[in-house]
Parts: C-alpha cells; structure tokens; sequence
C-alpha cells in the first residue's frame, strides 16, 4: 500500500519523553484530502504521534523528536519551521470540548486575529462561514455574544473545530474528539469529518474502531509505540496482514 | 449487624466532637460581632462622616480625616501590590513552575505571606522612615502594599494553577504565542479568583494596625499630602481605645464597627462576583 503523493510524510521517525522511547521507527504517508484514524490500546503512541503533526511537544522540554516528519516536502522537525505559522496550517481538536472563556463570535475570531488582519465585515463572514462549515450556525446565530462556556458538550466540540477551521489550515487533528460526548453528538461530529475532508486532510485519534471504520479513508494501528499496520481502512478491517491487528480488531486482545 | 451499630457509634462520636468545635469558634465570633455592633452603632452620627477626630473632651467631633486617610492609603497600597503581584504570579505559575528562581519565589514569598505585620512595619521604618527623618502617609502605603502583595501572588498563582492544561494547549495550537495565551485565555479563565484574592487582600490591609503605627503613624487633622503624617482608622481606634476619655472610646467603637463592616461587604462582593462569574 503506497500514497504516491503524500501531504505529510513520517519517515523514520521516533519520540521520546525523556528516557522512554515512545514512538519507534514510524514510517508512513497520509494523502491530502482524505481521513486517516490512528486506533489502538491506550497508551500505544496514537495521542503522541497525533501531538507530534503540530509540534505540540515543543511546550514540553523533556520531550523529543527524532527522523523526518515531511509536509509539503519540508522537514516540520528542523529548528527554522515557525511554530506559529505551522499551528496555522495544522489545526487541532482536543478530546475535551476547550472554548476560551469569551464569547462564541470571540473563540472563533481569537485564532484569525492572530493570523490574519480583517475588516468588521470580513470576520462577521470568517465567522458564519467557520460555524456554517462545523454545521453549528442555525444553534448559535443569535447568541454569538453570549459565552462559549453556555453551550453543550457537543456544541462546544463542534465549535472548537469551528475555531480550528476559522484559520483556514490545510490539516485537521482530532485527538479523540467524540469520546467526551454522548451517541447523538458523536454522530453529528461523524458526519461533519466527512463533510470536511472535501476542503482538509484529517487525522484523528480514537479508541472506537466502528468509529474508524465508519469514518476513516486508512487506519493505522498502533501498539507498544510502533506502527503495526497501515492501510486502506476496509482492507484492515476486512482482512488484516498481521495477526496482532486481527487480534485487536476481533476483540480478542485490547 | 454489630458492625453496622459500631459504625455508626463512631460517625455520632465524630460529628458530635466536630458540631462541638464549629460552636465553639462561632459562639466567640458571635460575641464579638455582636459587642461591635452593639457598641459601635451607638456611635454612629453624621458628625462620624463630616467632622475631625476631636480633642480630648469634646463633645462632638467625627472620624473624617482617618476615615479619608485610611481609604487613600489601602486603594494606593492596592494599586502598588496588586499590578506586581498579578505579574509575579503569572511568572510562577507560567514561566517558573518548576525551575529555580520560581521556586526560590514561591518559598520566600510564602515566608512573606506569614511574616507578622509588625516586622513589616518595623523594616519600612527602617527603610524609609528613618531615613527620610519623619513618618510619612506614603511610607504607610509601602508597608500595607508589602502585605498586599504576596497575597496577590499566591492567588494569582494557584487560580492559574486551577486552568486546566488543555485550555493552554488549545490556544497554543491556534498558533498562538506565549504572551497571548497567558493574557487572552488563561488570565480570563482565572480572573474570578485573581479579583477574589485582591478583594480579600483588601480587607487584610484594612484593619492593619502595626504596618501603619511606624509608617504613617497618625495625624490630628486633615491631611492628604503623602509626605505628611496621615491619619487612618486602625491607629486612631488603637489610640482612642486605650485613651480614658468616654467620647474617644465611643469613637473608637465607632470606627471598629465602620471596619468590620467594610470587610464584611469586601467578602460578600468577593462571592456574589465569584458566583456570577461561575454562573456565566
């Protein structure tokens, strides 16, 4: 299985925190415009490698990364990248809905006043088109003054992703984005990466494996820090090369 | 069954021994509140508001100059403390978590936050009264500001501390620098308990006697000239208490019950703002 033209390319990569060797060895490619699912038991590296995409690690000093980590052709590991503009182009969804204590039109608006200089009338649009895209606007279009914190857990997830999408990023991390939220969010935040992959790459971590089956282009299964297989989502589920991923995806282990 | 019994022997025992306690702190604060009161509403006039403190054996006479001076000097002393102690509390919380210089901080600001008042008082005199050769209103405000202070810090600090790590990570990942993340989301996240911890380090300053009995000392007459002797509500009702003239005492009484009610309102907006801020 190859992606012959891959937007972001891990090529011997490994991570560590501190002594502890938690990512080993990873090699593989993602495509742009497509979903890629990372599953696997927790504490396997899934999250890590997740964290790794923007260089979420870098606000931790113990924490390294060695290898090549290709986007576009350019190495996002070399110590010329900016962080700031890189975090611009890859936006991330936290397991935990995380809206700032402003108001809904604020959260959104927070990570564009950051990047980009706009008219009044220009954001009223980045904003409606933000919400519009995580299918959030009909909910909040008359209270976009009121606090992100007032709305539900689904709602405040969906417009977290508003947020990250807000900044226009060309890839979209989602760390477990619906394991906080019950059946009918979830569902909601399912259809939504599907719409989504039409205009971003996205990754997305989850412990669910009908969710990755569902919603997933190609899975990856990790375990123990290292890649066990990576594929076409329906062929790993249909028919797994390696016995450990078989194991997993039986329930017979995990 | 003999288990069960025991069991709830031993909860009875408990909650009897700590009933007993809770009765025991409130039956003194009771009294007090309620001499103060008693004493102190008795003195309540307009002339309390409109007039000087009086000479010995005057019949009327007000607490408006140490009223004046009290009031100047802790929102001066606040505006000093609160601004460095905000930003010492951002460093610790923020920047020096776990290095050296943060935790030397964070321990010597500790022994600050229980250092008696009076050796704050004695080390401003010391400092700057006995160097500029006379007690000053703006000494005064130094030594309340040195109290001020590491309260700020520690609250600022620990309600930093409160702001889950995923906030921060959501900001960073937008993008966004250090500065932004700490002014724009995790300061606001924090900001009922930072505006609490100022709030209540006002209503410690308020009543602080020793700080001011070496610093601003008193002053008879009205004065809002910072290089002068100023006069302030703790050091008059110290003054007037152990004075032996009955209109001084009614004054003091007075002026304890303008304190205790001053603090008692500082508490309740630091709640109702606490409240509204959670209910939003």
């Amino acid at each position: 299985m190859d992606i012959a033209n891959a937007q972001l390319e891990f090529r011997n990569f490994n991570f560590y925190y501190g002594k502890f060797h938690a990512l080993k060895n990873i090699n593989f490619r993602m495509a742009r415009h497509t979903v890629t699912a990372f599953i696997g038991p927790s504490g396997c590296g899934k999250s890590t490698l997740l964290r790794t995409i923007n260089r979420m690690y870098d606000l931790y000093p113990d924490q390294r990364a060695e290898g090549e980590l290709l986007f576009d052709g350019r190495n996002l590991l070399a110590s010329d990248i900016d962080v700031s503009i890189l975090r611009a182009k890859i936006g991330m969804v936290f397991q935990k809905p995380t809206p700032f204590p402003m108001s809904i039109y604020d959260n959104i608006a927070f990570g564009v006043r950051l990047h980009e200089k706009l008219s009044v009338a220009e954001m009223d649009e980045r904003v409606e088109w933000a919400l519009r895209k995580a299918a959030l606007w009909e909910e909040v279009k008359d209270k976009l003054k009121q606090s992100g914190m007032s709305l539900s857990g689904g709602q405040q997830q969906r417009l977290c992703i508003a947020r990250g999408i807000a900044v226009k990023p060309e890839v979209l991390l989602l760390d477990e984005p619906t394991s906080a939220l019950d059946p009918i969010s979830t569902s909601r935040i399912e259809e939504l990466v599907d719409e989504l992959k039409k205009e971003f790459t996205i990754v997305i971590v989850t412990h669910n494996m009908q969710q990755a089956a569902r919603i997933s282009d190609y899975t990856a299964y990790m375990y123990l820090g290292e890649m066990v297989e990576f594929g076409v989502t329906d062929e790993l589920f249909l028919k797994p090369k390696r016995k450990e991923t078989e194991d997993y995806i039986t329930g017979r282990f995990g | 069954m003999n288990l069960l019994m025991r069991r709830k022997l031993i909860n009875r025992i408990a909650l009897t021994l700590s009933m007993g306690a809770m009765l025991f702190g409130l039956f003194w604060l009771t009294w007090i509140l309620w001499t103060v009161f008693d004493l102190g509403v008795s003195g309540l006039s307009l002339n309390l508001f409109t007039q000087m403190t009086p000479p010995p054996g005057a019949s009327d006479g007000g607490l408006l100059n140490a009223i004046a001076g009290s009031v100047l000097m802790v929102t001066l002393a606040t505006l000093l403390g609160t601004p460095i102690g905000i930003l010492a509390g951002v460093y610790l919380a923020e920047y020096g978590r776990f290095n050296v210089l943060g935790q030397t901080t964070r321990f010597i600001n500790d022994l600050l936050l229980s250092a008696p008042s009076i050796v704050i008082g004695l080390f401003v005199y010391a400092l700057i009264v006995a160097n500029t050769g006379k007690f000053s209103a703006w000494s005064g405000v130094v030594a309340l500001a040195l109290i001020v202070l590491p309260v700020v810090v520690r609250t600022t600090e620990n309600m930093l501390q409160l702001v889950p790590n995923t906030l921060r990570e959501a900001a960073f990942a937008l993008g966004a620098p250090k500065r932004v993340v700490i002014s724009k989301v995790t300061l606001r996240a924090a900001r009922a308990g930072v505006v609490t911890g100022v709030l209540l380090a006002i209503a410690r300053i308020a009543g602080e006697t020793a700080p001011l009995l070496f610093t601003a000392l008193s002053n008879q007459f009205w004065t809002l000239n910072l290089n002068e002797p100023m006069a302030n509500l703790p050091v008059t009702i110290f003054k007037f208490a152990m004075s032996p003239f009955v209109e001084w005492q009614q004054l003091a009484w007075a002026g304890v019950f303008l304190i205790t009610l001053g603090v008692l309102a500082l508490n309740i907006i630091a709640r109702v703002f606490l409240r509204a801020e959670k209910l939003n």
